[in-house]
């Protein structure tokens, strides 16, 4: 504290930093005599704090983001996928590394709640030959440890068993679109099966079905799978699509090492959007027929075309009805609250399995009746709820893809 | 301290307070209006030299401006760039053109064009198309000159080039810095790639242009018959390219910003000029900001860099129904149409537009200017208040319907009737902007006091032929006004007149320097009165000098 004494004694340092200051003040209500002094002063003042722009914390999080994912399209990112249907949420993550310009190979694992896995090695390569042929390849592990088999036919009882299913393949698969909307593809993999006890809270397969009422019960084969198809495509996106359609035939051959349980499959779908009103509504149709070609032929449980699941019959659970030969009618009335990013349906989905494919008829079908929320992307649907009703009850899905 | 040293600081303690004495001028802190107003100039008293380059990301630009609200949150905020008489000064960002000196039909066709646009040849291809999503690329002409090429969309031709062309030069006429946008023909055979051309493909690595790349390009592009490609080629802007600026905020590192852009009318008046034209994309990376040199010092210079986004065409298509109706997302609208299954219905669901791809979906039939919306909220026009709409639909309404038809012109539609089309929707569109904008507010003009003390003034809407003489003609009231107090002094009683020439029932000061404030009512039945607009003047020697316009009030 400055004695009484010291009042008058002020440090010249202070004296001419307060008549430095005085002298700001004077110049500066001088300068504002003009309007264009007054800006000038202003301008002045900020001159003294010019700063490089920094970015905000949620600038540089979307920006970041943004570069990992879509700018810098190489490295890790998580993922998020099914690893086979029945499986629950999964978790997971990828590491991709660009080839060439369109070339990248892809490693990725999933982890789901009812601890399914997935290991796949791919490789992809698009854009060839004008943009018109798109090259896949992959190689990859997958184990599903209790998938569901209720027995044959669309009159089998709700009583779920389970068995585990380890798949090991490899395998590749060119895509052509030689112009206009058609699109050819082909493929060949090879898939090793093992089928074991399935996990879980029910019985497991082979304490309920016999060979009989499971083809191919405690048989694991391996399989050439060969598949052709041949359409027309001319949705924007299969992920997602307001408009557009697709008529589309696939030939499927699973040829068995040991030639016992070979068999071949064809399966026909249709998928036709009609947009209202400028696409303020959507009636969105699909169709698909799977069907064993031959008679003699016997498919294994696990192969046997099916319904039940998010993308189906979407009140039943996954694998709900298997038999030789299915039918799936979908129709959905969707409405549009946001073209950007919400889409809504009411959907109601029928269809049948049947051991003969004379009995593919449109009677005695399995129906439900739901509505849902998409989330979605101008490509893809990355999220999808929906509530469904049938003759066993409410089911809620969770999807990460569009349903048809 | 010594005694020398107390002496010396005494001096010049003295004189720093006796700096802060009274003049014999007013003191200015007070004044309403300076010497040098109304100011013709912004000044840029600053070098900007050391301003640095940034990138503006889309992806958070967008989230920004559909969900942030960034901005100064004070509401009905005057635009801070106006001068006194309530219009937009010269400046970095723009150059009052139509609307207040005359510009000729000529003038308006020409726009920025300086000369023929890239010079015959080979042209060299330096790089691809780093912006946007018409197919292009960058390129050196034989001159050395650099030039951004875009084409239109295949199946799409003269859209994209037509839009850019058109809207080039409207909005050069109406005041904003523009590239130049020259329309050329490309041919594959004129084309070579240069040793620096790099791409970057969809891997993300960036490696050197190959000529797949450039055949990528011409694909999406619409082939003419002959094998050519009609495209749009924008000069380089000259100075050091910064990167593109904000619709809010000041760039921190430019000195000479110190007006937060959505505080500036020129910008907040993009809101009646994009309606007008259907300027829907209203991002960040449409614009542009260099670095220039002007008097020694460096300035920074706004460009709008891509019109483009204009009228019913995108790069690759035409618009989305929706767009210049609705934002990309609202939330509100959104949960309207989920609740009753899409069947709130907007009136981009039912509008009829012509067909004809190379203008695409755009009407003025059912437009309304009040509603039209880009496809984010933009900071700038939600500040836009009556009186800078005003000012923007007085700009608008400068355009006559044969500068319009010319300008339509000039996109070199090869069919015939796309220009006419547009210059359709574009006077349709107009005259609705006039009729909404300048009734909205008290719409006197062109105010003038003669040195026999006689006020004339004009009715833009009148003017404009969207609105007739108000029912009961104006009133007028005069005062003296203290520029240092800001009090006024009732001078005579308040006259009554339907001619819009008037003179006070009482002597004007005749003192150089004093000022009268004149306030103007309409007198109105059906609609509603509008509010006063008062004028102020300054008396010079002899005769009386304009100062001041306040069509409402600050805030």
């Amino acid at each position: 504290m400055a004695a009484p004494g010291d009042a008058m004694h002020i440090d010249r340092r202070t004296l001419y930093a307060t008549c430095g200051a005085i002298l700001l003040l004077a110049s500066s209500a001088r300068a504002q005599e003009t309007r264009a002094a007054e800006i000038g002063a202003e301008q002045a003042k900020k001159a003294t704090e010019v700063t490089p722009y920094e970015a905000g914390t949620a600038e540089r999080w979307a920006v970041a983001i943004r570069r990992e994912f879509l700018a810098e399209p190489s490295g890790f990112y998580p993922y998020f996928a099914s690893v086979y249907s029945g499986g629950g949420f999964t978790l997971g993550a990828g590491y991709r590394q660009f080839l060439g310009d369109r070339t990248h190979w892809d490693a990725k694992g999933l982890y789901s709640a009812k601890s399914y896995k997935l290991f796949e090695v791919s490789a992809d390569s698009w854009g060839h030959a004008q943009d018109r042929l798109d090259l896949h390849g992959r190689v990859g592990w997958r184990d599903a440890t209790q998938v569901a088999y209720y027995g044959l036919s669309i009159d089998s009882p709700d009583e779920r068993s389970n068995f585990r299913m380890q798949q090991s393949y490899f395998g590749g698969d060119p895509q052509v679109r030689p112009g206009g909307f058609t699109v050819f593809g082909a493929g060949m993999t090879y898939e090793d099966f093992a089928l074991e006890e399935g996990t879980g809270n029910t019985p497991s397969i082979e304490e309920v079905f016999t060979p009989e009422t499971a083809p191919g019960l405690g048989v694991s084969p391996t399989y050439l799978h060969t598949t052709a198809s041949g359409g027309f495509d001319w949705r924007p996106s299969p992920g997602y699509a307001r408009h557009g359609g697709l008529y589309q035939v696939t030939y499927h051959n699973y040829a068995d090492r040991d030639n016992a349980y070979s068999f071949d499959r064809i399966d026909g779908e249709i998928v036709q959007h009609i947009p209202i009103l400028r696409e303020n509504w959507v009636i969105s149709l699909h169709g698909l027929v799977q069907t064993t070609l031959d008679d003699e032929d016997v498919v294994p449980y696990f192969l046997l075309p099916s319904l039940g699941s998010g993308s189906t019959l979407r009140a039943y659970p996954s694998w709900r009805f298997r038999d030789r030969h299915s039918l799936l009618l979908s129709g959905e009335f969707r409405w549009i609250p946001n073209r950007l990013g919400i889409d809504m349906a009411l959907f109601y989905d029928t269809g049948k399995v049947t051991p003969r494919w004379d009995d593919l008829s449109l009677d005695h079908l399995k129906s439900n009746v739901g509505i849902g929320i998409r989330f979605h992307t101008p490509l893809a649907t990355p999220l999808r709820i929906e509530l469904a009703r049938g003759s066993e009850g409410l089911h809620l899905v969770f999807g990460g893809s569009a349903a048809f | 301290m010594t005694k020398r040293n107390h002496v010396a600081a005494g001096v010049v303690f003295t004189i720093a307070l006796a700096s802060l004495l009274p003049s014999a001028a007013p003191r200015s802190a007070t004044m309403k209006f300076y010497t040098d107003d109304p100011l013709q100039r912004e000044p840029e008293t600053q070098d900007a030299s050391a301003v640095q380059e940034w990138d503006i990301d889309l992806v958070w630009d967008l989230a920004e401006n559909l969900f942030g609200h960034p901005g100064d949150s004070t509401p009905d905020v005057k635009a801070r760039n106006v001068n006194t008489v309530d219009e937009v000064p010269d400046s970095s960002w723009f150059t009052n053109r139509i609307g207040v000196r005359p510009v000729s039909i000529e003038e308006a066709v020409r726009g920025p064009l300086t000369d023929g646009g890239p010079a015959p040849g080979t042209w060299s291809v330096v790089g691809a198309k780093e912006a946007g999503f018409a197919p292009g690329f960058t390129m050196q002409d034989p001159r050395g000159d650099r030039w951004f090429v875009s084409f239109d969309a295949k199946g799409f031709p003269d859209a994209a080039t037509g839009a850019i062309l058109v809207a080039n030069k409207i909005f050069w006429a109406l005041g904003y810095f523009q590239v130049e946008n020259y329309l050329i023909r490309v041919r594959p055979d004129q084309l070579v790639i240069g040793e620096s051309a790099s791409v970057t493909p969809p891997s993300g690595k960036r490696r050197r242009m190959k000529f797949g790349d450039l055949e990528d390009v011409l694909r999406r592009s619409h082939r003419a018959l002959d094998g050519s490609y009609r495209a749009v080629a924008a000069r380089s802007v000259p100075g050091r390219v910064l990167g593109g600026f904000r619709y809010h905020g000041t760039r921190p590192d430019d000195p000479n910003d110190v007006i937060p852009h959505e505080h500036r009318r020129e910008l907040r008046a993009l809101k009646v000029f994009g309606a007008w034209t259907n300027l829907v994309d209203m991002k960040a990376g449409n614009t542009l900001d260099s670095l220039i040199s002007e008097n020694g010092k460096g300035i920074v210079r706004h460009y709008l860099q891509d019109v483009g986004s204009t009228f019913g065409t995108g790069a690759n298509a035409p618009r989305e129904y929706d767009e210049g109706w609705e934002y990309l997302f609202e939330g509100d609208l959104a949960w309207k149409r989920l609740a009753t299954m899409g069947f709130f219905l907007r009136p981009w669901q039912t509008v009829q537009y012509a067909d004809n791809r190379a203008i695409g979906r755009f009407e003025g039939a059912v437009f309304d200017p009040r509603e039209w919306k880009p496809r984010v909220p933009t900071a700038a026009f939600l500040r836009a208040r009556e009186d800078d709409t005003f000012w923007a639909a007085r700009r608008v309404m400068a355009f006559s319907d044969d500068m319009i038809f010319a300008l339509a012109e000039t996109g070199k539609y090869s069919d015939e009737s796309a220009a006419k089309q547009l210059a359709g929707v574009l006077i349709q569109r107009r005259d609705k902007i006039g009729k909404v904008y300048l009734n909205a507010i008290n719409p006197v003009s062109n105010f003038a006091l003669d040195a026999d003390d006689t006020l004339t003034f004009e009715n833009a809407a009148v003017t404009a032929g969207v609105s007739d003489e108000p029912s009961g003609g104006y009133v007028v009231s005069w005062s003296r006004f203290d520029n240092t107090t800001g009090e006024t002094t009732p001078i005579g009683s308040p006259v009554a007149t339907a001619d819009r020439r008037v003179r006070p029932t009482a002597a004007l000061p005749s003192a150089p320097g004093s000022f009268v404030k004149i306030q103007i009512w309409e007198k109105r039945i059906r609609p509603p009165a509008t509010p006063q607009v008062a004028v102020s003047f300054r008396r010079n020697r002899s005769t009386w000098t304009l100062v001041g316009v306040d069509r409402l009030p600050p805030q």
